[in-house]
């Protein structure tokens, strides 16, 4: 089933990669280069699924992951980052993460994490 | 300046060791091709001599992917390339068609990126291992001359201009790309990397 998802990455070839892997499994992606027009796009569109890059200009991953779940408290969020921190991944599942991803992204992983939560949500 | 005895060197070095191993690890996985890493090595000296060590590494325009980092023990982690490698290591991550002999703003920003996953990984490797949390800035890229680039680096502003190098050389020989993967701490970060280091050697010792 095809699902609404957003990619918020500063960098146009990491964006690029997430939206050829799901993509090609039938979704439907928008992007987003930065926390503040993630916000703003996740406001007017509700994608069912967001997949958030942690170290980004302006404004840092977990601030938008916050952000994200003060505007919608039900929100499905993957973090994506090449940072391989587990003080990283721990901060992301506390600030309420779904899923916590290591680039570069594993087509495999990406999609198995991305159903699993989509299945969940129906 | 600080002196490590012989024992925090041994497990200093097996730290960098594993952070430059995965890091390789890491180039080798998006590349896909077999990379060559050198022996990393350690060298506490002053900045300008730093510009003379990278300097018989690099000539000529330099491409570089700096990231500051910060937390415990701070400073700069740099992917440095000669330009052609610079190119060369760009072109492995877009079709054929759309190769090019220069950087451009598209190529350029493959490369920050892939900077920005090896650097990432390779600090991310001593924040986990020493269990302190590591930031890092955005990736930038800089097309300079290696001495412009190297007034860029945040340690060389301080009041000590000495210099803690952390570097390894890496070759992907099928491509003829080669580069120099730079960590730069103060001496104060020394001190605390020195003493998380000891914190570390210590868990594994009793493990």
């Amino acid at each position: 089933m095809s699902s609404s998802i957003l990619i918020v990455d500063d960098s146009s070839m990491s964006r690029k990669i997430i939206r050829g892997i799901l993509e090609s499994a039938g979704h439907e992606v928008t992007e987003a280069a930065d926390g503040m027009a993630a916000i703003e796009r996740y406001s007017l569109e509700k994608p069912d699924l967001v997949v958030l890059d942690m170290v980004m200009g302006g404004m840092y991953g977990l601030e938008v992951l916050e952000k994200l779940y003060e505007i919608d408290e039900h929100a499905r969020i993957i973090v994506a980052t090449a940072d391989i921190q587990n003080s990283t991944r721990e901060m992301a599942e506390q600030a309420g993460s779904r899923g916590f991803l290591t680039k570069p992204i594993k087509k495999e992983e990406l999609l198995s994490l991305v159903n699993s939560l989509l299945e969940g949500a129906k | 300046m600080t002196e490590l005895n012989a024992r925090q060197a041994d497990a200093l070095t097996e730290l960098i060791n594993i952070a430059f191993g995965l890091t390789a690890a890491k180039l080798s996985e998006i590349s896909n091709h077999r990379v060559l890493l050198e022996t990393p090595t350690l060298a506490i000296h002053p900045m300008d001599a730093l510009a003379r060590d990278l300097g018989l590494f690099v000539t000529g325009e330099v491409a570089s992917v700096h990231q500051v980092f910060a937390g415990p023990f701070s400073g700069d982690a740099v992917l440095l390339l000669n330009y052609e490698s610079a190119v060369k290591l760009s072109n492995l991550f877009v079709e054929e068609h759309l190769q090019s002999q220069r950087l451009d703003s598209s190529t350029g920003e493959i490369l920050a990126e892939v900077g920005n996953l090896l650097l990432s990984a390779c600090l991310g490797v001593f924040g986990n291992l020493l269990q302190a949390r590591v930031t890092f800035s955005m990736p930038r890229l800089h097309l300079d001359s290696l001495e412009e680039f190297l007034t860029s680096i945040a340690i060389g502003s301080g009041e000590s201009q000495n210099a803690v190098a952390i570097t390894a050389s890496f070759h992907i020989r099928e491509q003829s790309v080669d580069g120099r993967i730079v960590v730069v701490l103060d001496a104060p970060s020394l001190e605390q990397l020195i003493q998380a280091v000891e914190r570390w050697e210590g868990a594994q010792s009793s493990a």
